[in-house]
């Protein structure tokens, strides 16, 4: 008997705790905010996003309206906000978003293709478009409309070790606008000296190629059909980094976070090559502060080469309750205050690709961890070299098909071939034959 | 009215049935047959999720997976795996039951926990502790290179023979004691007399285990095959979590592949060609289960 009343006690208690645990997130059903002056939002990153978003909500409380609210809906990655946008979507159902949410610029182009209705455009917006990197604007404008207001920036650095490149005999001035093959030749030497990689990219899905060839002028793509075979600019980067990645120059990780967490923070390599957000994961260690400095990329024919990848800008969905706020709100902070970049700056490290911002003085600082040099400013300055290069809805895919190939090639296949491969793949997917 | 009131006994029995049936009936029609037929009507159609329109022609989907190279590596794959992981398993969770079922066996409950254990892991928990196990610098690495058998660290992961490897070794950790309890349940249902019989009869552990235990554990066997092919044929936690299907694709099952056509790689959704591909893997999984029935089945 005794046995029985603690069996039905200890099966309630966990009742009640599971009960409990599902009961504990109701609020975060995100549906739309039902007061005047509340906006929810979805973002993901608690040491990046968020503090940018929090630093625009109380720049525009203190500012403009002092009973506004924006409550943050923290997701846990990016591909939550996604799954999420493809869920509702797919349901036809859009109750469940929230007014606005923030993604990643690649997909916002085959998300208006294929659910016009999920979005609002920002059409008559107070916002001075010319002072933003018109190739960060060209993602989220879709037929001339705007559809979203860009927050973080994904200018393309290269960071390098000067003490490591010291030790081979260079400088990072030996690395601003070299050719290619120079940069090989440099990667060779500081390997050689000091077992380090100067470049590195995880080999599952990979961004190099695609900055590299950005960095060109060229994309993955031609009049909205793959180019890779006959793309003659393609085939010598995937040759280039196949021979990198074999003399030792090139290390290639397994997955993202073996890059992150082992790669970079594991002190394997003298040199990254991403977009600027990458650079508070290098800050994790801190052994090395003073030692890093960042510049362009190198290109092909010698010149500096400035790319773009990630970043992300925040958008009005069909479900926002308050057009006329979410406006107003974006258009004050994101749209033209730098009191809201300097703030998303010092707090999550977010660098706008708002022109006017770089010229602020919290931009202009020197940062320690790169040797006094004004980063922020910096890239700025890069970001608005980006050239404008093919967008395609299958972005994503034509980078893994590529990176696929490349690591075919490292393991014996014959480059055309697996290029071919990639290229045929691709065209499947896209149901082009 | 006249009728009903002279309904027989056995009438009344068998409407009392129908009404008991009906409600289940209806939840598992609307739970489990309505979304099937929608997801073959889906598997027709393609286009993005909000905007799905009927194929052209109607069965593209299922004649363009069988041209779509990443699928066909990723049955080649996840066949690999069956016939690879399925059997050393289940041989291995007959003989740790045999082993576990003698009698005079100190520590039973022990030794029963202890292989049990990996079942209660949770797959991803599972996976990763694998991944890093035999990461670049993980433990195994350090163990092989201090030991001389290995010169220098080995991406065990970044090779696509040496992954699979590594994805049936851990298939095997995880699903042997489970499989072990199906047998171990299935042997005590054995009577200990029998066995006596036998050794009376003069018969070795090696007779006693192919002419008794074989034969009267049949059922638990066919059961457990047809389990572990199923499970096999879903195979999706590991390859995410472990390899993420890589190195360039060639660990990939086909539950991660179509699950990458639904979800993953970016924004490119696919949901008509993703149901397709779920469709074959039914059959597959239906043809499979009905060929082991007939295997098994000893009425005649």
């Amino acid at each position: 008997m005794k046995k029985r009343a603690l069996s039905v006690l200890l099966a309630g208690v966990m009742a009640f705790s599971l009960a409990a645990c599902g009961g504990g997130d109701e609020k975060g059903g995100g549906a739309a905010g039902g007061d005047e002056n509340t906006l929810t939002v979805f973002a993901w990153d608690p040491a990046f996003n968020i503090p940018a978003l929090e630093a625009a909500a109380a720049d525009y409380k203190e500012n403009v309206n002092e009973d506004f609210e924006l409550e943050i809906l923290e997701q846990a990655a990016s591909a939550d906000v996604e799954t999420a946008v493809t869920t509702a979507a797919s349901a036809g159902d859009f109750s469940n978003l929230p007014d606005l949410v923030l993604f990643q610029d690649h997909y916002i182009q085959r998300y208006v293709a294929d659910y016009p209705d999920a979005w609002t455009p920002l059409g008559d917006i107070d916002i001075n478009w010319d002072d933003f990197a018109a190739e960060k604007l060209d993602y989220s404008t879709i037929d001339g409309e705007h559809y979203g207001v860009p927050v973080d920036n994904g200018t393309v650095v290269c960071a390098y070790r000067t003490d490591l490149l010291a030790e081979a005999g260079y400088t990072i001035d030996d690395l601003t606008g070299c050719t290619w093959d120079k940069f090989m030749e440099i990667g060779k030497a500081v390997y050689d000296k000091t077992g380090k990689a100067l470049l590195c990219m995880n080999s599952d899905g990979n961004d190099l190629p695609y900055m590299m060839m950005q960095a060109e002028g060229v994309s993955q793509f031609k009049d909205g059909k793959p180019y890779i075979t006959e793309n003659e600019t393609l085939v010598t980067i995937v040759e280039m980094l196949v021979q990198m990645a074999k003399d030792g120059t090139l290390l290639m990780p397994n997955s993202w976070s073996d890059y992150t967490d082992k790669a970079i923070q594991g002190d394997q390599v003298a040199g990254v090559m991403n977009g600027n957000w990458i650079l508070p994961t290098i800050e994790k260690v801190e052994a090395n502060s003073g030692k890093w400095e960042i510049t362009s990329m190198p290109t092909l024919e010698g010149g500096e080469g400035y790319a773009s990848n990630g970043g992300s800008s925040l958008y009005i969905t069909s479900n926002c309750h308050n057009v006329d706020l979410a406006k107003d709100f974006l258009a004050y902070t994101f749209g033209s205050s730098t009191t809201t970049y300097d703030n998303a700056l010092k707090d999550g490290g977010v660098i706008s690709t708002y022109t006017p911002a770089g010229e602020t003085e919290v931009y202009n600082e020197g940062v320690e961890y790169f040797n006094g040099q004004p980063i922020y400013a910096d890239i700025v300055e890069m970001g608005a070299n980006v050239q404008i290069v093919e967008q395609s809805d299958y972005h994503y895919s034509a980078r893994n098909y590529v990176g696929t190939a490349i690591v075919n090639i490292i393991n014996g296949a014959d480059t055309m071939d697996a290029l071919q491969e990639a290229e045929d793949q691709l065209n499947f997917e896209m149901g082009n034959n | 009215m006249k009728q009903k009131k002279k309904m027989t006994l056995l009438g009344k029995q068998s409407a009392a049935g129908w009404v008991f049936l009906t409600p289940a009936s209806i939840l598992i029609a609307i739970m489990a047959f309505w979304p099937m037929i929608q997801a073959f009507i889906m598997s027709l159609q393609t286009g993005s999720s909000a905007n799905m329109h009927w194929n052209d022609p109607i069965f593209n989907n299922y004649t363009r997976m069988f041209s779509d190279k990443v699928f066909l590596t990723s049955v080649g794959n996840t066949f690999l795996y069956l016939i690879i992981q399925v059997p050393i398993m289940l041989i291995l969770a007959i003989l740790l039951a045999q082993l576990l079922n003698n009698q005079h066996l100190r520590f039973k409950g022990f030794f029963r926990t202890c292989v049990f254990l990996p079942c209660a892991t949770a797959l991803v928990s599972y996976s990763l502790i694998f991944k890093s196990l035999f990461a670049t610098d993980g433990l195994v690495n350090a163990i092989l290179v201090n030991l001389g058998i290995l010169e220098k660290n080995y991406n065990f992961l970044g090779n696509s023979t040496s992954a699979k490897i590594i994805i049936i070794i851990a298939l095997i950790w995880r699903w042997t004691g489970y499989n072990m309890v199906f047998y171990l349940a299935g042997l005590q249902n054995i009577e200990y007399s029998v066995y006596e019989a036998a050794k009376i009869d003069g018969a070795n552990g090696w007779n006693t285990f192919w002419k008794i235990t074989v034969p009267l554990l049949r059922p638990t066997i066919i059961m457990t095959f047809i389990m572990s092919i199923n499970g096999t044929l879903q195979l999706f936690d590991e390859s995410v979590n472990l390899t993420n299907g890589g190195p360039a694709n060639s660990t990939i099952t086909m539950s991660h592949y179509i699950f990458n056509n639904s979800f993953g790689q970016g924004a490119v959704s696919n949901f008509g060609y993703a149901t397709a591909m779920c469709f074959f893997v039914f059959i597959i999984v239906a043809i499979l289960a009905f060929i082991n029935l007939k295997v098994g089945d000893t009425r005649d």
